[in-house]
């Protein structure tokens, strides 16, 4: 059978697999005996990645099928320090998953930025998962945070845009109507501060995020970056959802508290 | 002339069964779509009649419980021989309607689904139409019904007294009205269980453990749910609304038959006024739904306008009408009767704005139960309680107008004349109902647009016509709120019609006392010995032979009685939700963890076994509230007598009417608070303010969809069950 690699980003983790994407993505929300759901985020690695970091021998010794033939659906090789020892050129498709298992693919783009907000909101999703506001653009925050010459960095950074709505470029008055954020007070201060307040470029808006992340609040897509490379993943638009990934986006926007 | 006449009602009703069966076989020529659209309308089908034969099982034994009981009466003296049979006529004509709408309605689902697929237009045409089957099936049967008892018994009851012979004929008919009342008690008290145990327990377990999407296939209690839109908002819905329709006619004419009363044939154009009038009315919503048709691309706000279009055509015709239809009858004070009519309709139009008003997110009320979201569940509650009860100010006070405007113009302006105000106020209910066929057309259009969306959606129909079931749907939703805002003002109307029936029902158990036995004895003493002695007395006078006043306890405690009854029929129906819920919610959960393969969409899972589970649970939970309804009268008429049963037919009228006002529109706003969020307000869906408008909207759920619905039968079934028991009480009181 043929071996996947995967890098999850819930937790952090590396995984060889047996099954293909969308039944891994499968497997990953729901389980396999049903008694679990949950969303999952994950990248394909190119199988040919290699890394003296990672147990690789462990892949031909240990995931092999199962008795019975059903094939081995996970074995993890590491769980923490993943993002930083996988090259973004190692990384292929991303794969967004649903609480009911199912899995939206979405492929790397050139990234150009046509986005002339003021502010941003940025969902850290490894190594680590703060909550940030800043007046940088995806790019140039990337840059920022995996600057090795600031106190505070990271040497890779995975992350998300969310929306602001008016907020992106009136936090004072701008209305915050369809926001599902928590403390959207606080966002507003934060955002505030950054307007007012040139020579501050980010503010931690969540020390750590708990929480999954509203597919419905992603603006513009994923990316993955250090001070050299950059991956941009675009999210299809409202159209696009409704109209290719009817079913995907149905699950995405079903809200179970 | 009049006996001419007479033959437009049973025309009235074969044209509409005729049209029913016209539009069913239109329905039928369409096309149902894929196998896939195919199999899960038999699904649906399959399970709405599973739910309906276990339904007719119980009915069935408690029909037969109390037809044995009225034959025992008659046999006894204390009831008319033909009550029994009329009772049953009344139970078997109402169950029909509730079978051919609901078969229609499960047939129409998956055709509405594919019609969708060419245009919103064809759409429309077929969910509406399949509607308008079953708003003509229940006016044609209640007429067929009505015409049927009344040529029978126009043929078998000797003219003894002049004029006593219509009293007695109108009082009997009066009777089938409780075979009516019965049957819509269960269809909708366990059509109401159904529905919501199988939604809470779909959601829950579907939507907020599983995170399925509604209407997914996955879920096992889809299906149940799809099955619960039909027998709650259809069988449910069209057995309420018939009984209002047949029990206001007969309850005027009853009415008109006293007020005119010694008056040669002015007694039975009195009589024949209201038949008449629904008669007329029934035509003109066959015209009415040939009107509702809209163009392409149509916005919400047109395809409503197209649905008012029909329903206005069919108002404004029967405004017109009804005045000739007076006029040619020759009543006197032809101006003042149809200014009750056009008072009756002008109620329910308006009744049915203040619910929009209430419950729609386009106003503030709704809205403002979306901002107290914003902290919390808590607020959510008492904000939705509080609005509810607010909005209790507006019917009720559309009603005490309409009620009083109705009984003055009728009575030119004389408080005095009670027959002729009585007969207004009935005349007033017949004309708010007259269209019924094609207002309850747009009512069982909502579940319609509701399956097909849930057809389209489990068949993986494209986004464009996914598009097109949504605004069907949407504009169900409205329709449905507004339905239940009439259905509930037209129970109240009727139920006050029932109300000074039961007097003359009253009269007549007296009368057949004073025949078998030579004489009767009122509490305050009076004596009468013959029938004409007790065919004279007016309507005060059984007020002060019987001491009905306020100073008399029993009159007090029956009031006290009558409100507890709504508060404790609401209680019981609202548990009942709770425990049918829970015991889906454990087959759901049970089917997720013992059948593999569910959540891949490689097994279908048991359908059948949730729609089982929550048709036991509906049919368990139905017969304690159902039986209670019908034994409190009866027990309270054997302990109280006449006052007590007066007492409790107003105190639960009133508590009954408000209460059931207030559950449907706290539920309502409920229910669309949280829509509002969805769209984007107060932080959208997933936003804290979502969590707490969903729990309003779970509270709800049974508010508006199960105890606010059937307060409309409970007020109703309490008058009916008093008049056919009416010749006991006369006979036995303890107190």
């Amino acid at each position: 059978m043929k071996r996947y690699l995967y890098l999850s980003l819930t937790p952090e983790s590396l995984i060889a697999s047996m099954l293909p994407p969308l039944e891994f993505g499968k497997y990953l929300a729901v389980g396999t005996k049903k008694r679990t759901h949950g969303e999952a985020i994950f990248f394909q690695v190119d199988p040919t990645f290699k890394s003296d970091h990672f147990p690789f021998k462990d892949v031909d010794e240990r995931c092999q099928p199962h008795p019975d033939g059903s094939p081995k659906r996970s074995l993890y090789l590491s769980v923490y320090r993943v993002v930083e020892h996988v090259p973004n050129d190692a990384l292929q498709n991303l794969f967004l998953v649903t609480d009911d298992g199912r899995v939206l693919e979405l492929q790397k783009q050139k990234y150009i930025n046509t986005d002339s907000s003021l502010l941003h909101l940025y969902q850290e999703l490894g190594p680590v998962m703060p909550q940030i506001a800043s007046s940088l653009d995806p790019l140039t925050f990337c840059r920022f945070v995996t600057d090795r010459k600031n106190p505070i960095s990271v040497p890779r950074l995975i992350f998300v845009e969310l929306v602001l709505e008016e907020l992106a470029n009136n936090p004072t008055d701008g209305s915050a109507e369809n926001l599902p954020y928590a403390n959207i007070d606080h966002l507003r201060d934060c955002l505030i501060d950054l307007q007012q307040n040139t020579e501050k470029r980010t503010k931690t808006v969540l020390r750590c995020f708990h929480r999954d992340i509203l597919y419905r609040t992603i603006k513009n897509g994923f990316f993955v970056g250090d001070q050299k490379a950059f991956n941009f993943y675009p999210f299809p638009s409202n159209m696009e959802l409704e109209e290719k990934h009817h079913n995907w986006w149905r699950s995405a926007l079903t809200v179970g508290f | 002339m009049s006996n001419n006449l007479f033959w437009i009602v049973p025309i009235a009703s074969v044209l509409a069964l005729g049209f029913a069966w016209y539009f069913f076989k239109k329905l039928m020529a369409e096309d149902e779509g894929t196998d896939r659209m195919k199999e899960i309308a038999q699904h649906v089908r399959t399970g709405a009649m599973a739910y309906l034969t276990q339904q007719y099982k119980v009915v069935t034994i408690v029909f037969a419980v109390l037809t044995a009981l009225f034959a025992l009466m008659a046999f006894g003296g204390y009831q008319n021989g033909f009550v029994w049979f009329a009772f049953l006529t009344g139970g078997f004509f109402s169950g029909l309607a509730g079978f051919f709408g609901m078969k229609t309605a499960t047939y129409a689902s998956a055709r509405t689904a594919n019609a969708a697929q060419k245009s919103l237009n064809k759409g429309l045409q077929v969910a509406f139409r399949s509607g308008a089957v079953m708003g003509l099936v229940v006016v044609g049967l209640a007429l067929l019904d009505i015409a049927l008892w009344f040529i029978v018994l126009t043929a078998l009851i000797p003219e003894s007294d002049p004029g006593h012979k219509l009293v007695v004929i109108t009082t009997t008919m009066l009777t089938f009205g409780m075979g009516a009342s019965t049957q819509a008690l269960f269809a909708r008290v366990g059509g109401g269980i159904y529905t919501k145990a199988a939604d809470v327990g779909a959601d829950l377990v579907g939507k907020v453990e599983a995170g399925i999407p509604e209407d997914d296939p996955r879920n096992p209690a889809t299906i149940a749910d799809n099955v619960g839109d039909n027998v709650g908002d259809v069988a449910g819905m069209g057995a309420d609304l018939y009984e209002s329709y047949a029990g206001s006619v007969l309850a005027t004419a009853a009415l008109g038959a006293a007020a005119f009363m010694h008056q040669g044939d002015l007694q039975l154009k009195a009589v024949l006024a209201p038949m008449l009038i629904a008669a007329v009315g029934t035509l003109l919503s066959i015209v009415g739904i040939f009107a509702v048709r809209t163009k392409e691309n149509a916005t919400q706000k047109q395809l409503l306008g197209a649905l008012g279009k029909g329903v206005d055509l069919s108002s404004l015709l029967i405004i017109i009408l009804s005045w000739v239809i007076l006029q040619v009858l020759g009543i006197p004070n032809v101006w003042g009767l149809w200014g009750s009519i056009v008072v009756g309709l002008l109620t329910g139009w308006l009744i049915g704005k203040e619910t929009e008003y209430f419950t729609s997110e386009a106003y503030k009320p709704t809205r403002g139960i979306a901002a107290s979201a914003e902290t919390g569940p808590a607020t959510v509650i008492i904000s939705g309680i509080g609005t509810g009860m607010f909005s209790t100010a507006f019917p009720v006070l559309t009603i005490v107008v309409g009620t009083i405007l109705a009984f003055l113009t009728a009575a030119r302006f004389d408080m005095t004349d009670l027959s002729l105000g009585l007969y207004g106020i009935g005349i007033a209910a017949v004309g708010m109902l007259s269209t019924l066929g094609i207002t309850l057309a747009t009512d069982a259009y909502g579940p319609i647009a509701d399956n097909a969306g849930g057809n389209a959606e489990m068949s993986g129909l494209g986004p464009e016509v996914r598009k097109r079931t949504d605004a069907l749907d949407s504009l169900g939703n409205t329709t449905a709120a507004t339905g239940k805002g009439f259905a509930i003002g037209s129970a109240a109307l009727t139920a006050l019609a029932l109300l000074a029936s039961y007097i003359e029902e009253l009269k007549i158990g007296i009368v057949r006392i004073v025949e078998n036995t030579g004489t009767f004895t009122f509490p305050n003493g009076l004596s009468l010995e013959s029938v004409v002695d007790v065919s004279k007395l007016t309507l005060i006078d059984f007020m002060h032979n019987y001491d009905v006043h306020l100073m008399n306890p029993k009159v007090l405690m029956g009031m006290f009685i009558g409100s507890m009854m709504a508060f404790m029929f609401c209680g019981l129906t609202m548990n009942a939700v709770g425990r049918a819920a829970q015991s889906m919610v454990e087959e759901v959960r049970r089917q997720f963890r013992e059948i593999k393969g569910i959540m891949e969409g490689e097994t279908e899972p048991d359908y059948a076994s949730c729609v089982a589970i929550s048709t036991k649970g509906a049919q368990r939970e139905m017969l304690i509230p159902s039986l209670l309804a019908i034994a409190a009268p009866i027990l309270t008429g054997l302990i109280f007598g006449v006052a007590g049963v007066m007492g409790l037919l107003t105190g639960g009228l009133a508590a009954g009417f408000v209460l059931a006002v207030f559950m449907a529109n706290a539920g309502g706003s409920w229910d669309n608070a949280k829509k509002y969020i969805e769209s984007g307000a107060h932080g959208g869906k997933g936003s804290e303010a979502h969590k707490a408008a969903v729990t309003g909207d779970t509270v709800g759920d049974p508010f508006k969809d199960t105890s606010g619905p059937s307060l409309n039968i409970l007020i109703k079934l309490m008058s009916m069950v008093s008049i056919v028991m009416a010749g006991l009480t006369v006979a036995f009181s303890l107190l």
